[in-house]
């Protein structure tokens, strides 16, 4: 295709995502270059912003921890969500008939949103009211029943899960768009030689889901160093502290919506546009570097 | 055009499962390890109801009860919060407002994303991977980052209280998600599509429009409903943007029921019962197109 | 020719008529006053009908001014005011945070100054108007809405049927609170998930440990700091309370305990004026009472001290193209018309002079304030800086409640947070 015919395809999305998302995203970055009062800009700040972050107690402190539990989240989520969704779109490949009904049934937690996720948990989940530790003690397992969000050894596997359970959908139809559009040839030869199912998902089917594995983990690692709705939500009020029992649960999109949106200070354009700064040249070289990985892997399996 | 006649082996066959499975007897291994999956699929199922069926229950039974309460079940359906949510809360015109407004917005992002992801996903030309990182950067930071900015923007334009501008804002949001999928499913398509198709004469648009765009059918009903449902969900730029309450959408309305210290619940609920209820219809609409377009290529 | 004539020098003057109607006129304007309507915002969606009642009162005596009341999501309103007062089309009159909270507003020049232009300032304490005031140039931002006071409610009932009484000392609380847990009852229903609680149940049960106002004076001019003896020991005051305290305080929110406290599973409640009216919805039949808490053993100042601060103030959007008429509003909101509506109606104490609540309640928390005032410290002083003392000792109180922290630990922290910023 000649590189003028490219661009007419590429114009209209090119112009409004600039228009409308890269200049203000930009702009805001670049707010984290100057002090701010209130939403009146002040003085040059140069760098200041940036190393405020790493200085301010106790903003420093809770930078790292909040890196590492959204890290677990990551992982967590890669291993809680997506394996189980690639595992139920495998299962729902087999079984035509009441594939919709389960289709609609595990994503029907996402049509519903993030806060009200929360608020439904935290409910459910309730030391006092709840009937998961009902359920638990009826059941014989009453040891087991804590206080899962106020207690800070469970609390981010709990939110790990119920994010899971929230987004588990995407993963279910992403998978199984990309299942549905697979050369059968291959595995047909492959049962027709005797491989068991096993083999002829981990050599056959899995190698030719690599690129839409690929999708979703970026999209994965991007979503979970952003979030912080469902987090916040399932932690309660907490005002200005880092979120979860003793901060167990404080996740770095949270720090963000925390500084630019809750606390109140002066400043807050500015401390929070740098933190974003910082936290998009991390997630961006690391999208790269898998993208790019992922391209390579599937480069060599043509 | 021949080409969509043609006995297309290197087009990807899609599966025939209920065909294969009836000329054929499962081994009572697997079919044990289907009851098994089923089992699970089940059980799993109801994990994924129950929180719902909590909220709906909420929603028969006034605040008063559900705050005492929270898990009991209602002495009789009261559908005051209903009434509560649809009338005094305006909840119909918002209602009206969300589909507006958000169908615009998914529209217009799948109709500009459609032929950017194709030039992206099937051409290689220099700058292309730059490209794809430059829309890709647009998901690695929270959108409500730019919210002063927009905020300022839209103002210039005179769009500030203006559900055009939201709409706006809304399409280019759903950009970088939009063209990343469906580029990548763009780039699954066979190489030999655009061959055949221009040795029968078709042009490059009609190659897109024809050809391409009808194969991605289940990426395109991915990227709908997971475009769709955070839109519609959003309360956060509606509450920014907008001024006029007769502009609202359902997410704002729902707002009004989060009071600073005590929550009404009920009306929440029912409110939720209302907002949610569209976007399962068009989840049900959606996984049929990804279940159709599985029969689209072939037969035709 | 005549008639177009003088059909033209008609419409000619009609038109000029109409303009010179329309041109801005100056502030001793025409006899009859325009319609105008005001756009008030605030965070409480849940007052929208009771405003509307409200500001139907005021429209009775203000008939050219109808008042549009918008509330907001209280957790997105610093956000949506911040950016709606930077443009046109913004709010005509705003509820605004207090003290430390409003100072980005009124750095960016957001707001209007009111001393002198609303008379009725003079209606209100020196104590009530710091809540609103800048605190670079000492002017006042806003006429002060409510104050907030927090106290331990008791359930009369369960008191009752216990033998027991609002106690005197100290020793008399904690035996109140063995009677309960032998009973059955959770003594104190206290929050640990909504942390911004802590800070207030430490304040409420240990400000006569640390010394109250004289302690506050002490900071403020340097002379003390938070790692002060008194301070840490006040602190630890809480970790003394804790076996009384829920078993799962750290999975409890606020609605949780208010819930456990209206169904009767709890006997006391530590929680504030605003409280009343959200657990009177629970169960409007709870026989109810306030106490604070007795010094606790060791304490500076030797009577129970009532917690109290300016919640909320209403001020004036600079860029307001309705000054005059906001000002009339602002005006009646210092009048004890507007103040006997704030307490009977939205169930709020009142800052106005000489308003009562007729709630006995409200009445006795406003009277304890008058009496034995000591401020939410952390909010009225040192929310000027980030990061703000009521999210350092939040933070902080949770660690020491979950065993990670000492309670000298704690204060040692929120001394070096909060000496940033602050300067005595």
């Amino acid at each position: 295709m000649k590189w003028r015919r490219a661009a007419y395809f590429l114009l209209p999305a090119f112009v409004m995502y600039s228009l409308f998302v890269v200049y203000p995203l930009l702009s805001a970055l670049g707010y984290s270059f100057w002090r701010w009062e209130g939403t009146a800009r002040g003085s040059f700040a140069g760098l200041s912003n940036f190393t405020g972050l790493f200085t301010t107690f106790p903003l420093n402190q809770q930078l790292w921890p909040a890196f590492w539990h959204t890290a677990v989240f990551f992982v967590g989520t890669m291993l809680v969500q997506n394996t189980f969704g690639l595992l139920v779109a495998v299962l729902l490949t087999e079984l035509p008939v009441a594939k919709r009904f389960f289709q609609t049934v595990f994503t029907l937690p996402y049509l519903v949103g993030g806060l009200v996720v929360g608020y439904l948990w935290s409910l459910l989940l309730s030391p006092s009211f709840g009937p998961v530790n009902k359920v638990l003690e009826l059941v014989g397992l009453g040891s087991f029943a804590k206080p899962w969000l106020g207690d800070p050894s469970t609390a981010l596997p709990v939110v790990i899960l119920v994010n899971a359970w929230q987004y588990i959908g995407f993963p279910i139809l992403l998978f199984g768009a990309a299942l549905a559009g697979l050369p059968t040839e291959v595995a047909e030869a492959a049962r027709v030689d005797g491989a068991s199912p096993w083999q002829r998902f981990s050599r056959v089917t899995f190698p030719l889901l690599l690129p839409s594995i690929g999708v979703v983990s970026i999209l994965t690692f991007i979503g979970c160093f952003n979030t912080f709705e469902l987090v916040y939500a399932l932690s309660g009020a907490q005002g200005n502290q880092p979120t979860g029992p003793g901060g167990a649960t404080d996740v770095l999109g949270l720090i963000f919506y925390r500084v630019a949106f809750q606390e109140g200070g002066a400043n807050a354009i500015g401390q929070s546009s740098a933190l974003a700064a910082l936290l998009f040249l991390f997630i961006f070289g690391i999208a790269v570097l898998a993208n790019w990985a992922i391209r390579r892997r599937e480069g060599s399996l043509t | 055009m021949t080409v969509l006649h043609e006995p297309v082996e290197t087009v990807a066959k899609p599966p025939r499962p209920a065909a294969r499975r009836r000329g054929r007897r499962r081994t009572p291994r697997e079919r044990a390890m289907v009851i098994l999956g089923v089992a699970l699929l089940l059980g799993y199922a109801v994990v994924a109801i129950a929180p719902m069926i909590v909220m709906v229950i909420d929603s028969l039974r006034p605040n008063r009860a559900v705050l005492s309460d929270p898990l009991g079940l209602p002495t009789s359906l009261d559908f005051s919060s209903y009434t509560k949510a649809w009338t005094d809360a305006s909840f119909a015109t918002y209602m009206g407002n969300s589909a507006l407004v958000t169908i615009s917005a998914v529209a217009l992002d799948v109709c500009v994303a459609l032929p950017a992801a194709y030039v992206l996903g099937r051409y290689q030309f220099r700058g292309s991977g730059v490209l794809i990182a430059y829309f890709l950067s647009g998901l690695m930071l929270p959108i409500r980052l730019g919210i002063l900015p927009i905020f300022y923007l839209l103002g210039n334009f005179g769009m500030i209280d203006s559900r055009v501008g939201l709409v706006l804002v809304y399409a280019a949001s759903g950009i970088p998600f939009s063209v990343f999928i469906m580029s990548a499913f763009f780039r699954g398509l066979p190489r030999e599509l655009e061959e055949a198709a221009r040795i029968d004469g078709a042009g490059e648009f009609r190659t897109f429009a024809r050809v391409m765009v009808p194969l991605v059918k289940p990426a395109i009903a991915t990227v709908v409903v997971f475009r769709f449902v955070p839109l519609w969900n959003d309360f956060f730029f509606p509450l920014v943007l907008l001024r006029s309450t007769d502009k609202y959408t359902l997410p704002v309305g729902l707002t009004q029921f989060f009071g600073e210290f005590q929550t009404n619940w009920s009306a929440l609920f029912a409110g939720l019962v209302i907002t949610t209820a569209p976007i399962v219809i068009l989840f049900l609409v959606a996984t049929k197109q990804i279940v159709a377009g599985l029969t689209a290529g072939m037969g035709k | 020719m005549g008639k177009r004539k003088g059909f033209a020098v008609i419409a000619a003057a009609a038109l000029a008529a109409t303009l010179g109607a329309c041109a801005p006129t100056s502030s001793s304007s025409s006899s009859t006053a325009e319609n105008v309507t005001l756009s008030v915002w605030s965070w409480r969606p849940e007052d929208a009908a009771i405003y509307k009642k409200i500001f139907d009162k005021f429209h009775e005596s203000h008939k050219n001014i109808t008042v549009d009341f918008k509330p907001y999501k209280s957790t997105e309103y610093n956000t949506i005011l911040a950016t709606g007062l930077t443009q046109a089309g913004g709010p005509d009159v705003m509820q605004l945070r207090a003290y430390g909270l409003v100072q980005p507003l009124v750095k960016a020049n957001n707001l209007v100054p009111l001393d002198g232009k609303v008379a009725g300032l003079s209606n209100f304490d020196k104590t009530a108007l710091d809540g609103s005031r800048g605190k670079a140039d000492g002017k006042v931002y806003g006429v002060p809405l409510e104050m907030s006071t927090f106290q331990i409610y008791y359930n009369k009932d369960i008191f009752a049927k216990n033998n027991l009484q609002p106690p005197k000392t100290w020793d008399d609380l904690i035996n109140a609170a063995k009677t309960l847990q032998t009973a059955g009852i959770t003594p104190f229903a206290a929050a640990g998930k909504d942390t911004w609680l802590l800070p207030l149940y430490d304040d409420l049960f240990a400000a006569s440990r640390y010394g109250g106002t004289d302690f506050e004076k002490a900071v403020l001019s340097g002379q003390k700091k938070f790692d002060d003896p008194d301070y840490v020991a006040a602190l630890d005051v809480l970790n003394q309370l804790k076996p009384y305290f829920p078993k799962d305080q750290m999975g409890l929110g606020e609605t949780d305990v208010q819930t456990l406290f209206a169904t009767g599973k709890a006997a006391m409640i530590p929680e504030g004026s605003f409280a009343l009216a959200p657990i009177k919805t629970i169960d409007s039949s709870l026989n109810l009472g306030v106490f604070n808490a007795p010094p606790a053993p060791g304490a500076v100042v030797n009577k129970p001290l009532q917690v109290g601060w300016v919640d909320a103030s209403y001020g004036l959007n600079a860029k307001s193209t309705h000054q005059k008429e906001a000002l009339e509003l602002l005006q009646w909101m210092s009048t004890k018309e507007f103040g006997q509506m704030v307490a009977d109606d939205l169930k709020q104490v009142s800052l106005v002079k000489g308003v009562q609540s007729s709630d006995p309640l409200l009445k006795q928390m406003a009277q304890n304030y008058q009496d034995n005032p000591t401020p939410y410290l952390m909010l009225v002083d040192f929310r000027y800086g980030t990061p703000l003392g009521s999210d350092l000792e939040a933070a902080g109180l949770q660690k020491m409640l979950l065993g990670q922290q000492t309670s000298a630990q704690v204060a040692g922290d929120i001394q070096k947070g909060i000496s940033q910023w602050f300067t005595p």
